[in-house]
């Protein structure tokens, strides 16, 4: 049994807020294996985006508190590292995507130039270098005027060409770990498809495993192969993909998948 | 295009505005001037003839087309008090208000800038308290206790005694940096506490966007993050801040600044003109005010398409 | 919506905003007493020696007129809180009638003037437009607080209408319009009260922004002309400094700074009180 990409034990969030402390998350623990799509699904609220920063370290400290026994990279524990240390995995062997296209990257440089950033800052290359690093990646992302990409600002560019660039971005270092969170709910359903299945055909080419945050369960169906239901800040379930939709054990997991729609057949 | 009409024509309108609320305050309730042009043994002949003259005869809106008739031909005539022509006042004091003010408003700025991101990268820490403390204290410090405390410590013998008194002979580099230290250590000093802590404001507001928590998932670090990423996104909220506080800063301030250290400047000319009820002389100033405020909108919209790509 | 135990709540827990209520209050307590005849009131007399050290009748010692600092500092809390509380209040209502009208009628003729007018009133130097209306005024002592009434209450007009814009559309007002209330009182009952929070701080920053200015009106001889205020014993004090003799500089300047930092401070913790994310944190 080879080591799990990524194993989270007892990882818990909670804010302080004018005296009152809140727990979004409580004491979640799991491994994504390598190579593997993991979904995590629930409700707005869930704790979903918060575990996910968590393991990146992107919460602040100032008003949250994390706790975690253990955040295991490859083995390495992230929560004993400094915040030196961790910027150097951030992006490198572990990348985020994340839900608002609109949002997420930065209005005031261009794409190429958020794009090369990266390759120049985690995998010291020259300029020269990280600009044709940057056309290849857009390329292989679907772009084929990876030119004009690279000198638009990201107002110009579409929602589904947005996440397109971040899926870029994210894959620009062949990461270990890959967290999407709801990488396509701001996305129509053709757009969708294009960005998922190229995340998806790029991870397996790399190796990389992907912890995908969804509420979609056609998603979860289509492109995952196990499935962790959150509810409440907990982990109610744990199961892969055939058993969840056939048999699913928790009460909360049978209402999930009860409340999808269903074409009648015959 | 239609832009830029519209842009005139709120311009104008507000010269006409302002020109016309002068016109109201200082000419038609103001004091008679006939008086002081003639002295006080004058034949009734005489004093008809100044009546005339300055126009005590005609009705409001002939007076005030007049008013702004000679603002926009330049026709600014000569000073009450001292008989030179006002245009000739303007050109030898502006340009001492400018070599005066400038330093002090942008370190002002500079520095607030700097200090509020600093501020912000540190948030909650202790030099975040620190900086914040230092700018509600700047806050709560007036502007004549700055210039009297400064005034004292670099050039009374009760302090340094390393700058003079007031005045304003410059003519080389060295006589201007000696002149010009205190005044601008003083607008520092007012403006520091204010732009502190509006810079902060915004670059707090800016830090908490998602764009920036990209950066950060990319292994950038708060430095970069704050001083390229925040900097660079927050620049039209800078820009506004700057621009508009120029009208307050410089023209208000210099009135202060070279009143009290004797510096022949436009604000000088323009208390002067006040204690003295020299008209020509305001009436130009706050023309000039009110053009310079309409430039300074224009501008402005300039430069928001400079630093901003989203803005077209 | 102001709710003034809701206030108290995020208030108590402020320790800085605290510390500069209790200091208003302070003053407060002094500018009262002063006005009820009981402070201060031999703020003219020259009974003393010409800048006396400070012992034990003259607690900040005396000027160069031999009038005793102390009485004249105390007096001068008054005057200080006189000129606020006109200044901050009048301006405060102006800029939240009209800004309130402006908001209102957005993009339209009223909507159009009212910003207009903003914009006149910050072209013109402020310290010309004192002097101007002083003149008009015919020097009558009210100049300063007309003057500054009418700059100082465009940032509260603009914020009102900035607001007023935002809750227009809001469903209360809609159902209010539905159920047929006249504009008039939907403004008055209900849009005004809304915009509570935004009046309170800006009135406390108008008071010391009053202050601020009557100090330096005061030094260039177009602020408080009968009385004494910390702005006349600054003015008196800049040739006294000059020889050496600083306690009427030290006694003004003092008092102006704890007032101000006071009001300050309590600025600071209305708006964190007021603001949801918890903003200076």
């Amino acid at each position: 049994m080879s080591t799990p990409s990524l194993s989270v034990r007892n990882l818990s969030v909670a804010i302080h807020l004018r005296e009152k402390i809140s727990t979004i998350v409580d004491q979640v623990s799991f491994d994504l294996e390598a190579g593997e799509v993991l979904a995590i699904v629930g409700e707005s609220g869930s704790g979903k985006t918060k575990t996910a920063e968590a393991i990146m370290g992107l919460i602040p400290k100032i008003s949250w508190q994390v706790e975690a026994d253990a955040i295991e990279l490859d083995g390495r524990d992230l929560s004993k590292l400094t915040e030196a240390a961790l910027r150097k995995v951030r992006g490198r062997q572990m990348s985020m995507i994340f839900q608002e296209p609109r949002t997420a990257l930065d209005p005031v440089f261009t794409t190429g130039q958020q794009l090369c950033s990266i390759y120049r800052r985690h995998r010291g290359k020259t300029k020269p270098e990280a600009v044709s690093a940057a056309r290849k990646m857009l390329g292989r992302v679907g772009f084929a005027d990876a030119e004009r990409i690279m000198g638009s600002y990201p107002h110009q560019l579409s929602g589904g060409m947005r996440q397109r660039i971040m899926v870029a971005m994210a894959m620009a270092c062949e990461p270990r770990v890959l967290i999407a969170d709801e990488p396509t709910t701001a996305l129509d359903v053709t757009t969708q498809a294009q960005v998922l299945s190229r995340l998806v055909s790029l991870a397996s080419e790399f190796g990389t495993s992907i912890l995908l945050i969804t509420h979609d369960l056609g998603v979860v169906a289509q492109y995952c192969d196990r499935a962790l239901v959150m509810q409440d800040g907990r982990i109610v379930e744990q199961a892969n993909i055939e058993d969840l939709f056939a048999d699913a054990e928790h009460p909360y997991t049978r209402k999930l998948l009860a409340s999808v729609p269903r074409i009648r057949t015959g | 295009m239609q832009y830029l009409l519209q842009k005139m024509v709120h311009g104008l309108l507000l010269i006409l505005g302002v020109t016309l609320v002068s016109f109201i305050l200082m000419v038609w309730f103001g004091p008679d001037q006939t008086y002081t042009l003639i002295g006080k043994n004058a034949t009734p002949e005489q004093i008809e003839d100044i009546g005339r003259q300055l126009g005590y005869d005609q009705p409001f809106a002939l007076r005030y087309a007049n008013y702004v008739g000679d603002l926009f031909t330049f026709n600014l005539g000569a000073s009450n008090s001292s008989g030179e022509q006002v245009s000739s006042i303007l050109r030898k004091t502006i340009p001492v208000t400018l070599a005066l003010m400038i330093p002090g408003f942008v370190l002002g700025n500079l520095l607030g800038i700097a200090l509020g991101l600093t501020a912000a990268q540190h948030r909650g820490r202790w030099a975040d308290r620190l900086i914040t403390g230092l700018s509600v204290t700047g806050m709560s410090v007036s502007f004549l206790v700055i210039i009297i405390v400064l005034q004292v410590l670099l050039s009374t013998p009760y302090g340094l005694n390393l700058f003079p008194v007031r005045g304003w002979q410059v003519g080389d580099p060295l006589s201007y940096f000696r002149y010009v230290t205190v005044p601008t250590l003083s607008l520092i000093f007012v403006t520091l506490g204010y732009n502190t802590r509006f810079y902060r404001a915004v670059f707090v507001e800016e830090s908490g966007k998602d764009h920036i928590r990209t950066a950060r998932a990319y292994g950038a670090s708060s430095a970069s993050i704050l001083w390229k990423h925040v900097l660079k996104n927050s620049l039209v909220p800078i820009t506004t801040r700057v621009m508009f506080s120029i009208p307050l800063v410089v023209i208000s301030g210099s009135l202060l600044i070279e009143s009290y250290f004797g510096i022949p400047g436009v604000g000088k000319v323009t208390f002067d003109a006040i204690t003295n009820g020299d008209q020509p002389v305001l009436k130009a100033v706050v023309g000039l005010t009110a053009v310079a405020f309409v430039l300074i909108q224009v501008l402005t919209d300039f430069v928001y398409k400079l630093v901003d790509p989203r803005i077209t | 919506m102001l709710s003034g135990l809701y206030l108290w709540q995020q208030l108590r827990n402020d320790k800085s905003g605290l510390a500069g209520l209790s200091i208003v209050l302070i003053f407060f307590v002094l500018a009262v007493g002063v006005w009820a005849g009981l402070l201060g009131q031999d703020w003219s007399v020259a009974s003393g020696a010409r800048w006396q050290s400070p012992d034990a009748n003259f607690w900040f010692g005396t000027n160069i007129l031999g009038q005793d600092i102390f009485q004249r500092s105390i007096f001068s809390v008054q005057t200080a809180f006189e000129i606020g509380i006109v200044v901050s209040v009048f301006s405060t209502i102006l800029g939240a009638f009209l800004g309130a009208i402006a908001g209102w009628y957005s993009n339209s003729w009223i909507d159009n003037a009212v910003l207009w007018l903003t914009g006149v009133l910050d072209s013109i130097p402020f310290y010309l437009f004192v002097a101007a209306v002083a003149y008009a005024l015919q020097g009558k002592g009210w100049a300063m607080h007309i003057a500054m009434i009418a700059t100082f209450w465009t940032t509260t007009g603009r914020l009102v209408r900035a607001e007023v814009m935002k809750l227009k559309s809001r469903e209360f007002v809609l159902s209010a319009q539905a159920i047929g209330l006249p504009d008039l009182q939907i403004l008055s009952r209900h849009l005004l009260p809304n915009t509570s929070h935004i009046l309170l701080v800006q009135t406390s920053i108008a008071f010391v922004a009053a202050i601020k200015t009557e100090v330096i009106l005061s030094f260039l001889g177009i602020g408080v002309q009968n009385g004494v205020s910390w702005g006349l014993m600054l003015a008196e004090s800049t040739q006294e400094v000059l020889a050496g003799h600083f306690n009427n500089f030290l006694a003004a300047s003092g008092m102006l700074f704890a007032l101000l930092i006071g009001f300050n401070l309590l600025t600071d913790a209305l708006q964190d009180a007021f603001d949801p994310n918890q903003a200076a944190l």
